[in-house]
């Protein structure tokens, strides 16, 4: 009876051990929305914590999402009490719309359930300027009609005016106002559709807030869709083969080279 | 007693379709009923090689993934670089041909948004997102 009553009394304090020595981080948030200004080039998160428990914590690793986010622990060990932080870097590139991020972070947390957390960094990136499309064409021997390109400003950008500019002398733009605030019309047009051409257009936002922000849009006359059914002769062959010999060797994206 | 039963049944009917009209109406433009990854959209790897020269390849990867290593004649198109990277590849686009991205992985989304982004922004159609990305190439490679 005896032995009994001790072994249970023992059982019970080794519980009480083990439910009293416990590390726990507690987040205070495990996702933060970020609406970067449009001239950021970086949305950072902050992602607080502090270990509530009475045993230290260990980071045992902190892995985002993608290529695009670095993550960073200020501590590789968290003792009781302490708080700290891990930021998380999104670099926002050419990225727009809402993109969504993650930071998987795991620490030696003996309950499985707390060991792993999932921290999520959201961001709505509103471009400078949002371009539609990015590409005309014309087919061989359509009528060389203009097409237009629409681009919106952000309306905190104060864009005034755009410079278009095409790399090759085969294409006309012109910007016109759009239908709405801070809307551009871009018009272009190829001289001649009887040859296939291609031109970068560069579009260079005039706001003294922006110097040196360009964007690059595409304009192109296709080369001749080979007709099934017909013959090719040596002379077709050869126009074909012009036509692709220009397409393979572009001119080049102008030296200002764009960026966001 | 029947009728009142059906009755009941009829009225409860009609109150739970004013929520559902009310949530369909709200969210038609909000929510993607198709999955993110329409088969439509997606290509094998064995079908994307059969395409030959009508394929352009788009690596979908950063910079320095693609520097490491990539499908012959690939050409990179990332999110990072994106004005910058965009005219090469729409330099080399045509009607007949087929756009076939990838990333590292089956479980990457970089494929998909550049897909979506070149659809949606270019206007161009026929673009396919490669099935096991970058890892199914180097394993049938082998």
């Amino acid at each position: 009876m005896n032995t009994n009553f001790s072994r249970f009394i023992g059982v019970l304090t080794l519980v009480a051990l083990a439910q009293s020595a416990r590390a726990e981080l507690k987040w205070e948030q495990t996702s933060v929305d970020l609406r970067p200004a449009f001239n950021d080039k970086q949305a950072i998160a902050h992602f607080k914590y502090e270990n509530v428990g009475n045993t230290p914590v260990h980071f045992k690793s902190v892995h985002a999402s993608c290529g695009c986010t670095t993550a960073q622990t200020q501590n590789e060990q968290v003792a009781p009490g302490q708080k700290g932080e891990i930021t998380a870097t999104f670099n926002i590139g050419g990225r727009t719309g809402t993109q969504v991020k993650t930071v998987t972070v795991q620490t030696d947390d003996p309950d499985s359930a707390r060991s792993t957390t999932v921290l999520t960094l959201k961001a709505v990136i509103t471009p400078l300027l949002e371009i539609q499309p990015a590409l005309v064409y014309w087919q061989n021997g359509e009528e060389p009609k203009p097409k237009i390109i629409t681009a919106k400003a952000n309306k905190d950008a104060a864009i005034k005016k755009l410079n278009v500019a095409s790399s090759t002398p085969d294409f006309t733009a012109k910007v016109e106002p759009g239908s709405a605030p801070n809307e551009f019309r871009i018009s272009v047009q190829p001289h001649d559709t009887t040859k296939a051409v291609y031109a970068t257009l560069t579009i260079k936002p005039d706001s003294p807030a922006n110097p040196g922000n360009t964007f690059a849009v595409a304009a192109r006359v296709m080369p001749p869709a080979p007709t099934s059914g017909t013959a090719i002769t040596p002379s077709t062959k050869a126009s074909v083969s012009t036509a692709r010999h220009d397409l393979a060797t572009p001119a080049p994206p102008p030296a200002e080279s764009p960026s966001q | 007693m029947k009728v009142s039963a059906v009755r009941q049944a009829l009225l409860l009917i009609a109150l739970a379709f004013v929520p559902a009209i009310g949530e369909a109406i709200y969210f038609r433009d909000r929510v993607s009923w198709q999955s993110p990854d329409r088969s439509s959209e997606m290509v094998n790897l064995d079908q994307a090689q059969s395409w030959g020269a009508n394929a352009i390849w788009v690596d979908a990867r950063p910079d320095n993934e693609f520097e490491q290593g990539h499908v012959p004649g690939a050409i990179p198109l990332n999110e990072d670089r994106w004005n910058e990277l965009l005219p090469t590849l729409l330099a080399q686009w045509s009607l007949e041909k087929k756009i076939v991205v990838y990333c590292s992985s089956q479980s990457c989304n970089a494929s998909r948004e550049v897909a979506r982004r070149l659809r949606d922004e270019a206007g161009l159609k026929e673009v396919f997102v490669l099935r096991g990305g970058w890892e199914e190439w180097l394993k049938n490679r082998r």
